[in-house]
């Protein structure tokens, strides 16, 4: 700062001879810069001082504890922001298992699907001629219904010869439809099959039914994503989507543990 | 003596464990605690319409709704369901198997609810219907689990439109439901999954 003050003083006199001997125009721009020079310069070195001490005290700061924390919480704030949605993405992603197909023995359609989309698929791959024979699952009520066999009249709806659909029944979860596709396929003498469930479900019912029937060969075909169907991108922007997604993780972990049969 | 860096890992080490006990516990206790979180003290007022949504594989609430109906609670049953499968509504099943126990064939219909994505999307139709009628207060029976929720949720959409509620169980579901709970698969899942949807529902203002 006292420095700053020097340089105004000098400034300020030569103003004072110079002002007298013009009179035009340009001249008193110029005299008034030369008058304001002082100021002019003791706010530059006043500037450039207070962005030394600055730098300074932020090159102490960048020294300190308290600096290499926040910037690494800001780091770390701003890495889960950004990476999060990809993760959550490649998790999701994770959870469906697309197969090339191979021309099998019969193509299953798993149970749990209310929208019957499972079903529409297995018919669909059928008239495309993956396998001869489907294979549809469901469970039946106190009430005299069974999901399975309104699974079988969609299915015969779509073009399937009554004779080509098989039923698997009672089956509560994935591992007790796997254990019965497991048994029909022991009975019918068949080796392959091809695994229709929704993406979500895709992975973690390939995996189980390849538990359950060793020796034989499982290709998974998943109902295509996209609305109303579970979508992988994004997921936890849709309600319906968070819920099967977490509960699918839940399944997963309680497959992998051999937790509730 | 110890090396500073040493004993800040080992505190630092000490207090993520304590952490990591802490949630655990935490998760233990809210897991144990679920039916008592979710299931509501039945409520029985009587109504001018019972309205049956504890339509399931595990429900066997034909027999408390048959009372409720006997008894006068209700003169008029309604059977909810969405479809479970292909052209598949319980509730038309439902509605038959009532009409063989005994209950007048033109007291019970069923109502058919088309895919909605969760119970705050649902409501309003029944609540509409329920309107429809010129019936002024309903008995809503359903699942155990559902109680607490449904109670919450439905009773704003009821009475929000002029309608009294009360929400109740069969206490032979609640019986089996919380019967070593944690032990079975389904009782397990649809436990939890109450309790995913009611924290989900809250994020969603569509449904809450």
């Amino acid at each position: 700062m006292v420095a700053a003050r020097g340089a105004g003083r000098d400034g300020r006199q030569a103003e004072i001879r110079m002002a007298p001997e013009r009179s035009q125009a340009g001249e008193i721009i110029i005299s008034y810069f030369i008058f304001r020079m002082p100021y002019f310069i003791r706010h530059m070195k006043c500037g450039i001082w207070n962005m030394n001490t600055k730098l300074a005290s932020l090159s102490n700061f960048k020294q300190s504890k308290l600096a290499r924390w926040g910037a690494g919480a800001l780091a770390c704030l701003l890495a889960a922001y950004f990476l999060t949605p990809v993760l959550l993405n490649k998790a999701a992603e994770g959870l469906i298992r697309e197969d090339r197909l191979v021309k099998s023995d019969v193509i299953v359609a798993l149970a749990g699907d209310i929208r019957c989309n499972r079903e529409k698929r297995a018919a669909e791959l059928w008239r495309q001629g993956w396998a001869d024979n489907v294979v549809v699952s469901g469970m039946s009520y106190a009430w005299g219904f069974h999901t399975g066999e309104a699974a079988r009249l969609y299915v015969m709806s779509l073009g399937v010869p009554e004779e080509k659909i098989y039923m698997i029944c009672e089956t509560l979860n994935t591992r007790a439809e796997a254990r019965a596709l497991d048994d029909l396929m022991r009975e019918r003498g068949w080796n392959s099959a091809i695994i229709v469930t929704s993406a979500f479900h895709s992975r973690r019912a390939t995996y189980t039914v390849e538990r359950a029937a060793p020796g034989r060969s499982f290709y998974s075909a998943p109902v295509p994503t996209g609305s109303p169907e579970w979508t992988p991108r994004a997921w936890w922007t849709r309600r319906d989507d968070v819920y099967v997604t977490v509960r699918e993780f839940g399944s997963w972990t309680n497959t992998l543990v051999g937790g509730w049969q | 003596m110890m090396n500073p860096k040493k004993r800040w890992g080992k505190r630092w080490a000490r207090g993520a464990l304590i952490s990591l006990g802490l949630l655990t516990v935490g998760c233990a206790a809210l897991f144990f605690a679920l039916p008592a979180l979710l299931i509501a003290p039945a409520s029985v007022e009587k109504s001018d319409v019972i309205l049956y949504g504890a339509i399931s594989k595990h429900s066997a609430a034909d027999k408390y709704v048959i009372d409720l109906y006997q008894r006068g609670v209700a003169r008029k049953i309604v059977c909810v369901s969405s479809q479970v499968s292909w052209e598949l509504y319980p509730s038309d099943y439902v509605r038959e198997s009532l009409v063989l126990q005994g209950v007048n064939a033109e007291d019970v219909v069923s109502l058919r609810l088309p895919l909605a994505p969760c119970g705050g999307a649902e409501t309003p139709r029944i609540v509409e219907f329920v309107k429809a009628h010129g019936w002024k207060s309903a008995l809503y029976v359903t699942h155990p689990e559902d109680s607490r929720y449904t109670d919450n949720l439905a009773r704003r959409f009821f009475e929000g439109e002029g309608v009294a509620l009360s929400v109740s169980y069969s206490p032979e579901d609640r019986e089996e439901l919380t019967r070593n709970w944690w032990r079975t698969h389904w009782k397990t899942q649809r436990m939890v999954g109450e309790a995913l949807i009611i924290a989900l529902d809250r994020f969603y203002s569509g449904c809450r």
